[in-house]
């Protein structure tokens, strides 16, 4: 009983599921060939398609009764199509009668047969008429999406004008197989078949798009004619199109380069470019992208560079920039602006680590005896080094002698050499007087700091008064 | 400055208030403004060394030994002096730096061209303690300037950095710079007061001299001129500065810089430059460097020469310094389309400093260092990356590991593991520091005009010395940041809103 009435539940579970599954748009078909012993001519159902474009093309559901009445046969629910199918082929059946074909037996108007029954010709194995049937005709021989531009419109309505398509209908179109092309995406490309015609814009192009597909990617749109004769219409956008970088864009060097090809030439740079998606990388001054068109309305958006450091500046580069930045300025103004420079060159006292790794305070020393860098660039000696310094206790704050640099006992007296190759590092705790105290020629033990590379009469001329500190008021040079 | 009757967070807020008023109001004036807001805090500690000093009379002397005091610290002893002096582990200094840095500009101003730039910062010491580097002055403006720029000249009037070979260098004057692009010349000049070097302040003030050394009365007159060329495949500049007391007319620094670059292949290039002190008659640092640059190998190789630059109103360029030469080689390599692999070799040598004696002998004059690291991306958004750092040399060496594990899952949010292990001994002092780190950083972007950042820091540092004065050191690091970014001007509608909020600070993209 409990396994029935679980049953039971579930069948009522599932009822409206299924039903719930089922296409409620789904028409009943009629099948034509399940009827072909019953009707000798299409016209009898079908008065519309030859006799008189007054008359429906369709026959009214009462006529299925005839036979269908529940008694004689069961009952149907077909139903004539209440809206034309959504289509963008400009046909009408009234017009068969002025299509004359020419067949092996001679011309002869177009039948209902001819597009609509199989090669076979099987009577009532109805199909939709298809383009190859038109091209037999119309066309030059080629496949339907491969033939002549100027054929497209022999049968099709531009986009805008088909109105009844929807974009999921449009989203289906087939893409012709010149758009699968080397080099499609290129001006040379798609953009020389769309004007390549004595219409102002390919009816190919027009059939299947509209401005609005143009704008997914071209900025230049006001400036390009074929774009500009196409009609706005949204539902274009359902075509998805994706703007790809040309591949001259993954070359090596073209970060470099492509500023001198946008001044050269900027009309292969507009197509994809806003003079805003040079901003993305660039400081945005006067000078940069002028060539370019700014964004606007009836503008594609364009490209949406992504900011990457070119390929020079991987790890540590930040550690050798100096020269680089020295030597092309201009280069490196194209992109940085200068409080980017500062937030190192000034470097802010409450910043975490950022130049300098994470604990970098404890290894210092290492780096600043022998600099690979200038220390002094970025932190003032006084109040930086010495500020901290002093916090730290490590500064000379009385006589010399107190013994910090104790490894060795004699460090003292032989400590020229250490000061001669590290004098930065020795003023980051020591001040002038402390040297003076045995280096100068007034007093002290008159020890001469001069070494290699001292020239008094240079340094006499440029400025006496550092030799006063040592030598007092008089010419030492005597 | 720095002299209010305040408390210090109060002072930076205060001032930050003010500067948030003049902001709004100079934007309410004009067409377009930026303004960046950068307030960071950090909680750091250190600690360092304290003097000491015991009669004489009290060392304890330990056959083959030195002296040492009672409670086991190695003093320094003079014949005949009535006291021995010792370092001691000093005090733990804590210490809380906050800091707003305010980067403004302001254009439509009625002239076209025409737009005002300010870079300042307001800091403080929560704490109050001011131990911790940079927070004196508390208002310290790095630049503020009018510009006028047209297609082939800019003019600059009022507080300035000028970056070439010769150093970035800050002044009080004018700046102009002439640029004719069609041939690839430019040629700048300026003239002004100058700043101390590393400092948005000036030589005389109080800050820049915290040991009460000689200092100038006076700020230098900096004069500087410039010119290049540059073509797609080569660029050379020369740099001129002088800089001179104006006290007693003479020069505190004179100096001459060449640099350039040719790239024979998109791929290959050559930079060299050098420096020459005028004042001293000598040359100062020189370097040449050949790179190689692809998608998938970076190399370098390159010959350096570093000599450190003074002034002349220091008596420091009289000692002589020597300059060392060196020889260095880089590589990184795309070893894979998740891992690349990089290390770094540089040899040096010091010149001759003619100054060895029979009592010291010995010191190092010489050294190098190295590093080899990679950086792999396992999987999208995830980053592994880890480097050892060797290097030896005078004075000191250091050697360890760094590393961290970073996951972005998006732009707006990264976070970061980090961690390190340093050990660093010194030459001329015994003290083996070893310190471990790990920590954590964490950045997120609320919207386009808010960012977030918080790291948070474990330190366990410890000192080795053969007496007892080694000592360990221990300590949490926290920070903390927030960026307010704010922008309005006609013609920044069209540009996207990352872009938009960002034209002063886009290195934090």
């Amino acid at each position: 009983m409990t396994g029935r009435l679980l049953i039971a539940v579930a069948l009522a579970a599932a009822l409206p599921a299924g039903l719930q599954g089922q296409e409620p748009a789904e028409r009943v078909r009629f099948d034509h060939l399940k009827h072909r012993s019953l009707f000798p001519t299409c016209v009898e159902c079908h008065q519309g398609a030859e006799d008189d474009p007054d008359l429906p093309i369709w026959p009214d559901a009462e006529s299925c009764a005839t036979c269908h009445d529940g008694t004689t046969r069961p009952r149907v629910e077909w139903a004539p199509p209440t809206e034309a199918r959504p289509s963008n082929v400009k046909f009408a059946h009234e017009l068969v009668s002025m299509m004359p074909r020419k067949t092996p037996q001679g011309e002869r108007a177009l039948t209902c047969g001819d597009c609509h029954l199989p090669a076979d010709r099987t009577w009532m194995a109805v199909q939709r008429a298809t383009p190859e049937g038109c091209l037999e005709c119309h066309g030059t021989g080629a496949a339907h999406l491969a033939e002549s531009d100027d054929l497209c419109s022999t049968c099709h309505l531009a986009l805008p004008r088909a109105r009844r398509l929807r974009a999921v209908d449009i989203a289906a179109f087939p893409a012709p197989p010149s758009h699968e092309r080397e080099g499609f995406a290129r001006g040379t490309g798609h953009g020389a078949l769309a004007t390549g015609t004595s219409d102002p814009v390919a009816s190919s192009c027009a059939t299947c798009h509209a401005r609005d597909f143009c704008l997914t990617c071209h900025v230049d749109a006001p400036e390009q004619p074929a774009i500009q004769a196409l009609a706005p219409d949204a539902r274009s956008l359902a075509i998805a199109a994706t703007l790809r970088a040309p591949p001259s864009h993954a070359e090596a060097g073209f970060l470099r380069e492509h500023g001198a090809t946008v001044r050269t030439d900027a009309r292969q740079c507009v197509t994809c470019h806003t003079r805003e998606s040079c901003f993305a990388c660039h400081a945005p001054s006067q000078q940069v992208a002028v060539a370019l068109h700014a964004r606007a309305e009836g503008r594609g958006a364009g490209a949406h560079p992504t900011r990457r450091p070119p390929d020079s500046h991987g790890e540590n580069f930040s550690r050798g920039h100096a020269a680089v930045a020295a030597s092309t300025p201009a280069t490196c103004a194209g992109c940085h602006v200068r409080p980017d420079c500062l937030q190192c060159h000034r470097p802010d006292a409450a910043a975490a680590p950022g130049y300098h790794p994470a604990g970098f305070v404890t290894v210092h020393p290492s780096a600043a005896y022998a600099r690979e860098t200038s220390c002094s660039e970025c932190h003032n000696v006084g109040s930086f080094c010495q500020t901290c310094h002093l916090s730290a206790g490590l500064v000379s704050t009385r006589t010399l002698g107190s013994g910090y640099h104790d490894a060795s006992p004699f460090f003292i007296v032989g400590h020229g050499q250490a000061a001669r190759q590290s004098l930065e590092s020795c003023t980051a705790c020591h001040v002038e007087r402390d040297c003076l105290t045995c280096h100068s020629a007034l007093g002290g033990r008159r020890a001469s700091p001069h070494g290699p590379g001292f020239d008094a009469d240079q340094l006499w001329r440029k400025n006496p008064e550092m030799c006063v500190a040592c030598h007092g008021r008089g010419d030492p040079r005597r | 400055m720095g002299t209010t009757p305040l408390n210090p967070p109060f002072r930076a807020g205060a001032a930050g208030a003010g500067l948030l008023l003049l902001a709004g109001a100079a934007g309410a004036g004009a067409q377009g403004y930026h303004l960046r807001l950068d307030t960071r805090i950090q909680s750091v500690s250190f600690r360092g060394w304290a003097l000491d000093s015991i009669p004489a009379g009290d060392t304890v002397s330990t056959p083959g030994e030195g002296p040492t005091s009672a409670d086991g610290y190695a003093v320094r002893c003079f014949t005949g002096a009535a006291y021995c002096t010792f370092f001691r582990p000093g005090p733990e200094r804590r210490s809380q730096p906050l800091t707003t840095t305010a980067d403004l500009t302001l254009w439509g101003l009625g002239v076209a061209g025409l737009s005002v730039h300010a870079l300042g910062r307001l800091g403080a010491d929560v704490g109050g303690a001011d131990y911790w580097p940079g927070t004196e002055p508390a208002v310290q403006l790095l630049e503020g300037y009018a510009q006028y720029a047209t297609r082939r000249a800019t003019v600059r009037l009022g507080r300035q950095v000028v970056a070439s070979r010769l150093g970035t260098t800050g002044f009080d004057g004018a700046g102009v710079e002439l640029r004719d692009r069609r041939r690839g010349l430019d040629v700048q000049g300026y003239l002004g007061w100058g700043l101390a070097r590393g400092s948005a302040l000036p030589a005389t003030s109080p800050a820049v001299n915290p040991l009460d050394d000689f200092q100038p009365v006076a700020r230098q007159i900096v004069a500087g001129a410039g010119a290049g060329w540059r073509s797609s495949g080569a660029e050379a500049r020369v740099e001129y500065q002088r800089e001179v007391d104006p006290k007693t007319d003479k020069f505190v620094s004179e100096r001459l810089a060449l640099q350039g670059a040719v790239r024979p292949h998109e791929r290959v290039s050559l930079t060299a430059g050098a420096d020459y002190d005028v004042a001293f008659g000598w040359w100062g640092s020189a370097e040449a460097a050949l790179a190689y640059t692809d998608r998938r190998v970076r190399a370098q190789v390159g010959l350096r020469r570093y000599r450190p630059h003074f002034d002349l109103w220091t008596i420091w360029g009289a000692f002589s310094p020597v300059a060392y030469r060196a020889a260095d080689a880089a590589v990184s390599v795309v070893a894979h389309r998740r891992l690349t692999v990089r290390g770094r070799y540089e040899r040096y040598e010091f010149d001759d400093a003619e100054a060895s004696t029979p009592l010291f002998q010995g010191a190092e004059s010489d050294g190098w260092r190295w590093e080899l690291g990679g950086t792999l991306t396992p999987a999208s958004g995830w980053t592994v990356d880890g480097v050892y750092r060797a290097e030896y040399g005078p004075g000191a060496a250091s050697a360890g590991f760094a590393g961290h594990v970073a996951y972005a899952p998006s732009r707006r949010l990264s976070i970061a593991l980090t961690g390190s292990s340093v050990k660093r001994p010194l030459e001329y002092r015994f003290n083996e520091a070893v310190a471990h780190t790990i920590g954590v950083d964490a950045e997120f972007e609320a919207s386009t005009a808010v960012r977030l950042g918080v790291s948070a820091s474990r330190y366990d540092e410890s000192h080795d010395r053969p007496d007892a004065a080694a000592y360990d050191w221990d300590q949490f690091r926290l920070a903390a940041r927030v960026v307010l970014q704010l922008g309005r001007g006609a013609d920044l509608q069209g540009l996207p809103p990352s872009i938009r909020m960002l034209p002063g600070g886009r290195a934090e993209r």
